[in-house]
């Protein structure tokens, strides 16, 4: 049902040197721009905004960290850098693509070959196991089940989850499962991971763990972005935005 | 994604919650189940009960005297005797007419040594074994020699036998009827009753037997005759009705004085109502099938509620709305499909076994399963769809953050 996207098919080494990527002159133009970004919600009567004009271009191959303390528009902001959402106001190009201007099926088939998402409470899919659940983004694309599983056990056993394919999420601990995540999100080859407090749920070391995993991704050229609202570990990435009332402020 | 991968995705789903899936399957099983047993039921019914009445007599016409009743009015059944043995052998030269047997009926008191019973004594030609359908099952049966002379010999039936303790040795005894002794040459081949009416309590002597020395008369009380083919069996009923119009000086649009009835008639009363019933039963049934498909509706808006995380989860790796939407689609109509086979697989055990029971064996109709079949299915994409809607229009945000 969805065409192999350029992504998917033109088959690079799993994590994929920013260097040597096809299309240069699409290379030069920032990943993320976001340029003038507003998003008012309907509550009532009330008219609440929750973004109130973003700025914000992210080149190929950052590692870039959003913080906020909660309330500050931040998950909004990370809802609609993952095309979960669209602005109301102001111009989002994810890759080049105009995201106004597509439809859902149109934002759900650009999420599929674009980005990896990592969430705070890890999302797995219950009762199935690790092997299925990194499998998932590429059912959506298309590939066949044979390949799905060869590469979902190369992505969990990059991250060290070779032994634990079967296992389903509710046997493994947390720092297990956001290990799945990742796998998950990155079995794609997409050019951005997106992480919403990837470390919210874990203790000290599961969380450092799950940290270097991502910048092991980030070496090896992806682009990240971490949302979050903890400053140790934002500093560890290579620029801060923050986020306040709706803005991004120095 | 490929119907394969949906089907696959459907089948581990469910297999995870088994107690669940077969429970919710349960309704469709038990309504394609009553379905096929009840129209299966209503068709083996029809067919015993055609069956039977086809034993009576094969493309059997029967001439009465007087009319039938019309409407609710019975006017004088066979209280006007105009028939008589001479009409009953002009039918017999008729085109396409097998056999004709007239019958004259007297009732009488039978005693054979210390044992009596009361019985229908018929008066009756040879032909009668060929009209009404019976065969022998000891001895011979009268022949034309007999009603030729008015010989006093009877042909007892099963019943009428049995009450007089007579067995296959039995053969040549002599009975009184009335009174006068007969000698007893045979006995039928039991036949089973229809209804309540039997039809192995009688005793068959020769016609000339019972004119002569009960009913002085040459009325007869009906005449059967035997028609050569099914399809020809209208045209014999018209050329009886001018022949005995002819023979009894009625003016064409007269009232005739006798009543022509024949098996075709019977038989499509018989089937009518059946069909009715068997229409009835299958509606009453499709009923709980209808109910079977609300509980998969019921269950599949429980499990888009409680999976809405998941639905999130798999929207934001990139599932479209189309792909949740079949992904739940093809659930429903997995637990239909698969309801609805094991739903055939008991409805067709029930109705053997109550086709055993019953007496009237087994018919499988495969069209009864293939419209149980189809109608599961329908059932599971009706009540199947809108759960699957509701599941394919999540925002995600809004799933990805639901509790």
């Amino acid at each position: 049902m969805i065409e192999p996207t350029p992504a998917a098919s033109a088959d690079p080494p799993p994590i994929m040197p920013s260097g040597e990527a096809p299309g240069a002159a699409a290379m030069r133009a920032p990943l993320i721009d976001l340029r003038g970004v507003r998003r008012a919600y309907q509550l009532s009567k009330v008219t609440v905004e929750a973004l109130r004009g973003v700025d914000l271009q992210v080149r190929h191959g950052e590692f870039l960290a959003i913080v906020g303390p909660s309330g500050s528009g931040k998950t909004t902001l990370m809802n609609i850098i993952g095309c979960l959402d669209r602005p109301t106001a102001g111009t989002y190009r994810l890759a080049g693509t105009p995201v106004a201007e597509l439809d859902d099926d149109g934002l759900a088939r650009l999420r599929s070959r674009t980005i990896g998402f990592v969430f705070q409470n890890y999302n797995l899919l219950s009762r199935t196991s690790a092997l299925e659940n990194v499998g998932t983004p590429l059912l959506y694309q298309g590939v066949s089940r044979r390949e799905r599983m060869t590469r979902a056990r190369e992505a969990l056993e990059a991250l060290g989850m070779g032994d634990r394919l079967e296992h389903q999420p509710s046997e493994l601990s947390g720092g297990q499962q956001q290990r799945v995540a990742i796998a998950r999100a990155f079995v794609t080859r997409p050019a951005l991971i997106l992480a919403d407090e990837p470390t919210g749920n874990l203790d000290t070391a599961s969380g450092a763990e799950v940290m270097e995993r991502l910048h092991q991704l980030h070496r090896a050229g992806r682009t990240i972005v971490l949302i979050t609202h903890d400053a140790e570990v934002a500093q560890r990435a290579e620029r801060q935005v923050h986020v306040r009332d709706g803005r991004l402020v120095p | 994604m490929s119907t394969l991968e949906l089907v696959r995705l459907a089948l581990s789903r469910l297999g995870s919650s088994r107690l669940r899936a077969t429970l919710t399957m349960l309704g469709v099983i038990i309504g394609v189940a009553s379905v096929v047993a009840l129209v299966a039921v209503g068709q083996g019914a029809t067919s015993g009960i055609t069956k039977q009445l086809q034993g009576l007599g094969t493309n059997l016409l029967t001439v009465n005297p007087g009319s039938t009743t019309q409407g609710f009015t019975r006017s004088a059944a066979g209280s006007a005797t105009t028939l008589t043995i001479d009409d009953a052998g002009a039918i017999a030269r008729l085109d396409d007419v097998a056999a004709v047997e007239p019958e004259i009926s007297t009732q009488g008191l039978v005693v054979a040594g210390s044992k009596n019973t009361t019985t229908t004594v018929l008066g009756t030609t040879p032909q009668y074994l060929t009209v009404r359908n019976y065969s022998m099952w000891q001895g011979s049966f009268l022949n034309q020699a007999a009603v030729d002379s008015g010989l006093r010999e009877a042909v007892l039936g099963a019943t009428t036998a049995n009450d007089l303790g007579f067995g296959a040795e039995s053969i040549g005894q002599t009975i009184t009827v009335n009174g006068l002794p007969f000698q007893v040459v045979g006995i039928l081949q039991a036949k089973g009753s229809v209804g309540h009416v039997s039809s192995d309590d009688q005793m068959l002597v020769p016609i000339t037997a019972v004119q002569h020395y009960y009913d002085s008369t040459t009325k007869v009380r009906s005449i059967g005759i035997s028609v050569t083919t099914a399809d020809r069996i209208a045209s014999v009923k018209a050329s009886i009705t001018n022949l005995l119009e002819q023979r009894h000086a009625i003016a064409a649009g007269g009232t005739d004085d006798f009543s022509i009835s024949d098996q075709a008639q019977l038989l499509g009363t018989v089937d009518s109502i059946s069909s009715l019933l068997t229409i009835l039963l299958g509606g009453i049934a499709s009923i709980s099938l209808l109910v079977g498909g609300i509980g998969i509706m019921n269950i599949m808006l429980v499990s888009v509620r409680e999976r809405t995380r998941e639905i999130g989860v798999r929207k934001a790796v990139g599932a479209r709305g189309r792909d949740i939407l079949a992904q739940f689609l093809v659930e429903a109509l997995t637990l239909s499909v698969l309801g609805g086979f094991l739903g055939v697989v008991l409805g067709v055990a029930v109705s053997a076994l109550i086709g055993k029971i019953a007496g009237w064996g087994f018919a499988f109709n495969p069209v009864t399963v293939l419209v149980a079949l189809g109608f599961s299915l329908l059932v599971g994409s009706v009540f199947g769809v809108w759960p699957a809607r509701q599941a394919a229009r999540l925002d995600p945000i809004v799933a990805l953050r639901y509790e």
